[in-house]
């Protein structure tokens, strides 16, 4: 019941998202591939591509502070949530995929989302995820979530998105 | 292309300076008169006979240095690279100076002495004369120069060395002229060059009548044209037959009334750009001993939709898609010997790096360790590349071979460390790292040894770039919000702020060290920019939206 409703509220976000944006530059919604149109990273589903979702619309994306990548308590609480989700999920492997906002120079931005990425898949394990299952991808500021360029839009986008797979 | 000298014309192009000048070069922009007079005559005597349209450039060509005060500006003029970026970091240098002093003396007194030495080593045989004199008064010894070397002829060309709005010379470049112009437009070619000429911040084009200046014989009056304000002429002629195409270009110091330089091309008419691009080079290594980068090319990301990279002409024209990988690439950097692009790429979904080979086209693994591989420099020699990789840990700067096996690693300490740059004699590495919990730039000795911090005045500055006369780093900071392109001394000081429109970011300097390219969003898009080393003269150039331009070493 809680997961129909859990797909059911991301496909109507999703469409929000959809509606709301209309921006030339790749943008990246959850669950959608980042990389813009390329085949899907992983092989061929075994399990079901229906528990996969399941848990994607389940994980929270973790937020961070201009410049930082040390966890606030409410990206800490967070990542706290994720790790239960996942310990519940231990079939999947996770991508630990770091973002920045658009300000700043891009390949310093490129460091930053490899730290975030990091900062979230350590603490992960320090909360029980098995480090086999973890893998860290940065994305500096190449792809934002918003388009905007402000405050409530950069916040959206220096994040680290938990994106699994089988 | 085919490159001949005009048969009208001595070879009075490259060697023509004796190399045991070649670091006097600069210094002659600085103090412009010695090599127009008696003074200079004594110090160098058979050396400079004709070169009076050459230093009037030169003079105009202190570019980014002349708020600096008068001691220093001149020793940095005359400092050659390798000494200077050496000894402006981490003091005296430990070889022994040919002066055979100055490594004992503190940093400014160092500086000082080795303008001296340079001197010194210029005047040879002048040794008394030159060294007195500037061990006692550096002042005066200009002043005296100025007022000894005051010749009759040349009083009108005198630059004002204290003024900082330096003075750019008068050229005049009507279009060019052809017997059969078939499908090119002479109006085009010499559109071509005065670009070039305008974009290097050292010339003012001076407007042109179609077909004035000219005697009954075909000869050019250069009386005429001197009447006009310009101080040099550059007259261009071709000819087409079929898909051949014919060049001819001078350029005359009207001053003398005399023709410096004539170059002959023969090529396609798809080369058309291309050979006046190659004869600005050869107008600048005439002028100002440096030749030109008008005939080199910027590579950049494309921004929006597609991330491929693309290269284009520095001046924006002939632009071409490089990668078809269809995913976000970044940071490209050209080989130095212009064989290959390396770059970025999430082709397997990571942040690897892949070299593009240029004859093949064909992008093959360079470094694919786990973590980023990312912000990859040759370094000058093209023997090795230096990057951040974070498969240790944090992203750390190290040197890999151009195999991509990993040769040491140079950074250590908790920072994220990314963007290195080599400086041109390669024996430093500046980067950026937040070690000190805000982005600054640091530069370490390659060879081993502790990195020394440069930049204190910003709470965000990122991403340098060593200028390849050593003694510049361009850099991005954060100002007021915005991000700027700034520039400093390679100690650090004599910062200066060079754009002040929208956000810019992501400075490459030209080959010759004259001009940036750089990133801005000023027009609400992300565009390729090129201006000059001091920003007054800033243009866009890229037909598309782009980001990290990335310049190449030498002509394509």
């Amino acid at each position: 019941m809680s997961s129909r409703f859990l797909i059911h509220s991301a496909v109507l976000m999703l469409t929000v998202v959809v509606l709301l944006s209309g921006c030339s530059r790749p943008i990246v919604r959850p669950g959608e591939d980042p990389a813009g149109g390329m085949p899907a990273p992983y092989g061929a589903p075994q399990v079901g591509e229906h528990d996969l979702q399941v848990v994607q619309a389940e994980l929270r994306v973790i937020y961070f502070d201009y410049d930082k990548y040390g966890l606030t308590p409410e990206s800490q609480s967070a990542v706290q949530y994720n790790a239960e989700v996942l310990r519940r999920a231990p079939h999947l492997k996770v991508v630990a995929e770091g973002h920045c906002d658009e300000r700043g120079t891009p390949e310093y931005n490129l460091a930053l989302g490899d730290r975030r990425g990091r900062s979230v898949a350590d603490q992960l394990m320090a909360l029980g995820v098995d480090s086999h299952r973890l893998s860290t991808v940065s994305y500096g500021s190449e792809l934002p979530v918003d388009p905007g360029h402000n405050e409530a839009a950069w916040a959206k986008n220096r994040r680290v998105y938990l994106r699994v797979s089988r | 292309m085919i490159e001949t000298y005009d048969g009208a014309v001595p070879d009075v192009g490259a060697g023509f300076i004796p190399a045991r000048l070649q670091s006097s070069r600069i210094a002659g922009g600085d103090n412009p008169r010695p090599y127009c007079s008696a003074v200079a005559s004594s110090l160098e005597p058979a050396a400079y006979t004709q070169p009076c349209l050459r230093h009037r450039v030169l003079s105009a060509c202190l570019w980014a240095i002349d708020a600096v005060p008068r001691v220093s500006r001149n020793c940095l003029l005359t400092e050659n690279r390798r000494t200077m970026s050496r000894s402006a970091i981490f003091g005296p240098s430990p070889r022994p100076s040919p002066g055979g002093r100055g490594s004992h003396l503190e940093p400014h007194r160092n500086a000082l002495s080795q303008c001296e030495r340079e001197r010194v080593r210029v005047s040879r045989g002048k040794n008394l004369f030159c060294s007195r004199l500037l061990r006692h008064c550096l002042s005066a010894c200009l002043a005296l120069i100025l007022t000894v070397s005051a010749g009759p002829a040349h009083t009108k060309l005198v630059i004002d060395l204290e003024n900082p709005h330096l003075a750019k010379m008068p050229v005049a470049i009507p279009d060019f002229i052809s017997s059969s112009p078939g499908p090119l437009n002479g109006k085009t070619l010499a559109s071509v060059i005065r670009n070039d000429l305008y974009l290097s911040g050292l010339f003012q084009i001076i407007e042109t009548g179609p077909s004035q200046g000219f005697k009954q014989s075909g000869e050019p009056d250069l009386e005429a044209w001197s009447k006009t304000g310009a101080q040099a002429l550059i007259l261009g002629s071709f000819q087409v037959n079929g898909d051949d195409l014919v060049v001819e270009a001078r350029l005359y110091d009207l001053a003398l009334g005399k023709l410096e330089l004539g170059k002959r091309f023969t090529g396609k008419i798809k080369d058309q750009r291309r050979v006046v691009h190659v004869f600005g080079d050869r107008v600048m290594e005439k002028l100002t001993g440096i030749p030109g980068c008008f005939s080199t090319r910027i590579a950049f990301v494309a921004e929006g939709r597609s991330r491929e990279v693309f290269s284009m002409d520095y001046d924006g024209h002939s632009s071409r898609q490089m990668t078809q990988t269809r995913t976000i690439n970044l940071s490209p950097e050209w080989s130095p010997d212009g064989q290959g692009l390396i770059f970025t790429s999430y082709i397997n979904r990571n942040p690897d790096l892949w070299r593009l080979d240029l004859q093949t086209m064909e992008p093959k693994l360079l470094s694919g360790q786990p973590g980023i591989n990312a912000s990859a420099r040759y370094s000058p020699d093209g023997r090795a590349v230096a990057l951040s990789l974070s498969a240790q840990g944090t992203p750390k700067i190290f040197i890999i071979s151009t195999q991509g096996n990993i040769i040491k690693r140079l950074t250590n300490g908790r920072g994220n460390d990314i963007s290195p740059s080599w400086s041109p004699d390669g024996n430093f590495i500046s980067y950026t790292s937040d070690q000190a919990g805000s982005p600054q730039i640091y530069v370490v000795p390659v060879g081993g040894g502790e990195p020394a911090r440069l930049t204190f005045a910003s709470n965000y500055n990122t991403d340098p770039d060593w200028s390849p006369r050593g003694d510049l780093l361009a850099f991005t900071a954060r100002i007021e919000g915005r991000f700027q392109i700034c520039t400093m001394r390679t100690d650090g000081k004599d910062l200066r702020v060079l754009t002040d429109k929208g956000s810019n970011q992501d400075p490459s300097w030209s080959p010759d060290g004259r001009m940036i390219a750089f990133t801005s969003n000023r027009s609400g898009q992300w565009l390729i920019y090129v201006m000059n080393a001091r920003g007054e003269i800033q243009v866009p150039v890229s037909s598309i939206p782009g980001k990290f331009p990335a310049w190449s070493r030498n002509p394509r």
